[in-house]
């Protein structure tokens, strides 16, 4: 099988081509995208930032939401062509289950029609008219949000679809967009590039998907130079390399790896409460295969409730393990398999030496969980469905071992009373986590979500304000003044 | 310690017998297995864990493979690991512990070497004048490398053989006098050490313009892997350049793959083809396994090395590296170590972490 990656304006030239190869069991996909020259990466430049100022911005943000509804509309229909191709294809290349895969686009897609679009747009901008014009404001004066002639998206990893965020915020702000796909998932941003075409031709010349090797330093630096904004998805050691090209003028946005877990509270925990939550907190686990910057490390389980953190560990190996009939896990490099091999036996042989701990795991090693009792330290997993349960007190004895991460936290899945949430709420918030969700939802957060804390649209526009004294100084040179 | 002494004897004829069938491994393996159950309490815990007690395993290929991380974790020894002669240890890692091999006496050890290298490395060669590029076990006695090429010297190599290493690195001064000297009287010359050493001295020499042109029945050892050092080559390339660089065929340039926690090495027969294939002497087998289940792959597949080694007397026969590779006829391609993995998604990996939490003190 062929597929075409990446979406480019027409600049009247051919382009060279690279195939990308994905192998999913006896599936082969020859994945082919363009390779632009520098020149050519130029004049798509240049045509994009013209066609953001001249088209792009002419329409009306709500017209540009209507839009992106349409698209999403499309993807979520299944009878669709589009849809069913990603369906087939993404399988295939991200090694996720077919399942998983349809389940997550289906939850995933819906944040973004027109209702939640509005929410985000009201969410960062109060106002859903502040990016078409000049509007009032209550202290005097008039204010327009303008978004950059050109914004380029550094996106990483294999979670199918995840450019969208981006994507989608710099549409809504009227910037003409430069996507680099990662080498991991480098169809879904050029489909749904395409799609807005095909639903408003005359956008045609506003974005590009692109592809090129990861640190090609001088492409980098060309490209940032003609740039408003970055935003860059990545490890902290490639942000970094991609941020010493930057200059100054530019703007940039980096959103890092993350670390996300749970807690659940004694009060979640008696015995009918407690296996919907650890159903749900399995769930988090296998979605995505924990790859996401809101999937779960590990739970935080309270003693003192019906169920002990340990009997809960066991619930969820239970869960995960029927879980795996119906979502299997995708298919492992050997590089994965071994890494993930030695975590467990590593977690084995430590019950030497602490009889309290606990080994959960099937023969295939499809899924471990670790019941830890006596040391509540925070450590990363080594993910792909391995989740450590941590018995614990009072949540003012965790806090300390997790403060120290603060520039790593992201989401925590909760499963708790009323009063507890807002009480926790406050002490997480406070050591850097920066997105509280319920148990299960963790891999979805809400449309208008503050990812990594941080805005959606607000922080890739400027505003410009009319200070109320030259309004009212206009009117002195007005050609009806008396 | 009366069955210690039966173990080693029965170990050392083992080795000897070069006849010795399928069955006699597997006789030998098992009897070792037992012994090793009975005195060495961590292993016996791992293996009931694992369901697999003496009476259960009926093959060597049932005998529970001991991941070498746990080396790292517990004491893996049979006699006491105070009175060892010897203590191996592997070179730190992430979280700097090394794990240690622990040999009560190191004959075994010596016999097991010098019978696989000189059959696979030295072959018709009683003696040869040789070059060490690595530092003595004097100065590393940790070092199961630095004991195999002191002994390697003191076997094989002539009066004249020196190390070639000194405190800013490759003596180059020590060795253009050897490779010339060599060159210049026809007598046949081993360079022997670390793969990064014969980088650091090919990135010398090519720096000079030197080449050589070594007399027939000259050899190269190198062994350990190269990565990471100042100069990334690939294989084809750094055999090439020896061989040019030197004048010694690439077939007689050979690679041990060895790990500290055996007590036998594999080697190739040379290197004119990589990855080349390697194997060991009748006393050490391999399997190559799926790591997730702990099944043999079918013969072709990619997988990860677990050695049985019967040399390995006092610790653990059987071992599951972290080392990738083919089973073929005669041996198998060893196709690197497994590195840390990165994550695929925006999830941080614990590679990446590890390494945040060290440059950023808590």
């Amino acid at each position: 099988m062929r597929e075409t990656a990446g979406y480019l304006p027409d600049i009247g030239e051919e382009f060279e081509k690279k195939v990308l190869l994905f192998r999913d069991k006896e599936e082969v996909l020859e994945v082919e995208i363009p390779l632009l020259t520098e020149e050519q990466m130029d004049k798509v430049i240049q045509k994009v930032k013209k066609a953001s100022a001249e088209t792009l911005k002419s329409f009306s943000v709500m017209e540009l939401v209507k839009i992106i509804d349409q698209v999403i509309d499309r993807l979520l229909d299944r009878n669709t062509s589009c849809r069913q191709k990603a369906e087939k294809l993404l399988p295939i290349v991200t090694g996720y289950s077919e399942e998983l895969i349809r389940l997550g686009l289906t939850s995933y897609l819906k944040n973004f029609r027109k209702h939640e679009l509005q929410r985000f747009l009201i969410e960062d901008l109060g106002n859903l008219s502040l990016l078409d014009e000049f509007q009032p404001r209550v202290k005097g004066g008039f204010s327009k949000a303008i978004g950059p002639d050109l914004i380029t998206h550094i996106w990483s990893g294999n979670v199918p679809g995840l450019p969208l965020w981006s994507f989608i915020s710099g549409l809504l702000v009227k910037a003409g967009n430069v996507g680099k796909v990662p080498s991991a998932e480098p169809l879904f941003a050029g489909w749904f590039a395409r799609l807005l075409v095909e639903i408003e031709p005359r956008l045609s010349d506003c974005f590009a998907v692109v592809w090129w090797k990861g640190g090609n330093e001088e492409r980098e630096r060309s490209l940032f130079k003609q740039t408003d904004v970055v935003v860059g998805y990545g490890g902290n050691e490639s942000l970094q390399s991609i941020q010493s090209r930057i200059p100054i003028t530019t703007r940039f946005l980096p959103f890092g790896h993350k670390i996300s877990f749970g807690v659940v509270s004694k009060s979640s925990l008696d015995s009918h409460k407690a296996w919907h939550s650890a159903r749900q907190a399995a769930l988090d686990v296998v979605r995505y295969d924990q790859q996401g910057c809101y999937s779960p490390h590990l739970f935080y389980v309270q003693n003192g409730g019906n169920i002990s953190p340990r009997e809960f560990a066991r619930y969820m190996a239970h869960e995960l393990d029927n879980f795996e009939k119906r979502f299997p896990r995708r298919s492992l490099s050997m590089e994965e398999s071994a890494s993930l091999a030695s975590w467990r036996q590593r977690e084995e042989m430590d019950i030497y030496s602490n009889p309290y701990k606990e080994v959960l795991g099937n023969a295939a090693n499809d899924w471990t969980v670790v019941y830890e009792e006596n040391d509540i330290s925070f450590s990363p997993s080594c993910l792909n469905r391995m989740i450590r349960v941590i018995a614990f007190e009072r949540i003012e004895d965790i806090i300390p071992s997790i403060a120290p991460n603060r520039s790593f936290l992201q989401t925590v899945g909760i499963a708790t009373s009323p009063k507890e949430l807002f009480h926790w709420a406050e002490l997480l918030g406070k050591i850097g986590l920066t997105r509280i969700t319920a148990l299960g939802n963790m891999t979805s957060p809400e449309a208008g979500w503050h990812h990594d804390g941080r805005f959606n649209l607000l922080d890739l526009i400027h505003m410009v304000d009319i200070e109320s004294s030259a309004e009212e100084e206009s009117e002195r040179f007005a050609p009806y003044v008396d | 310690m009366k069955q210690q002494q039966e173990i080693i004897e029965s170990t050392l004829q083992f080795i000897q017998n070069q006849l010795s069938s399928e069955d006699d491994f597997n006789e030998q393996a098992l009897q070792i297995f037992s012994y090793q159950y009975q005195h060495n309490l961590p292993y016996r815990t791992f293996c009931m864990q694992k369901g697999k007690t003496p009476r259960m395993v009926k093959t060597w290929r049932d005998i529970p493979a001991v991941p070498i991380n746990a080396f790292k974790e517990v004491t893996l020894s049979c006699a006491d690991p105070n009175e060892a002669a010897a203590v191996f240890m592997t070179s730190g890692t992430t979280k700097g512990i090394k794990g240690k091999h622990y040999h009560p006496i190191l004959h075994i050890y010596n016999r097991s070497m010098t019978l696989n290298f000189k059959q696979r490395f030295m072959k018709d060669t009683e003696k040869i004048r040789m070059g060490v590029l690595f530092p003595t076990a004097k100065e590393l006695p940790n070092s199961s490398l630095a004991h195999y090429l002191a002994l390697g010297m003191k076997e094989f190599g002539t009066e004249d053989s020196h190390y070639l290493i000194n405190d800013n690195g490759v003596d180059m001064d020590r060795l253009l006098e050897e490779l010339s000297h060599s060159e210049e009287t026809g007598e046949p010359y081993a360079l022997v050490g670390a793969s990064f050493s014969f980088v650091h001295m090919l990135e010398k020499l090519e720096g000079m313009g030197k080449t050589f042109s070594l007399p027939k029945g000259s050899k190269i050892l190198d062994t350990g892997g190269f990565k990471n050092q100042s100069k990334e080559l690939d294989l084809d390339e750094f055999y090439q350049l020896l061989s040019s660089i030197l004048g010694v065929d690439r077939a007689e340039c050979i690679n041990m793959y060895g790990i500290t926690e055996l007590s036998t090495q594999f080697y190739d027969n040379g290197n004119t083809n990589v990855p080349s294939v390697k194997s060991g002497p009748h006393w050490i087998r391999t399997r190559v396994i799926n790591p997730l289940t702990g099944e043999e792959v079918s013969k072709g597949e990619r997988g990860v090395l677990v050695h049985c080694d019967l040399a390995n007397f006092n610790s653990v026969t059987t071992i599951l590296t972290e080392d990738v590779g083919i089973e073929v006829d005669c041996g198998f391609l060893l196709l690197g170590r497994v590195e840390g993995t990165q994550a695929k998604g925006c999830s941080i990996a614990v590679e990446e972490f590890l390494k945040a939490t060290k440059e950023f003190p808590k």
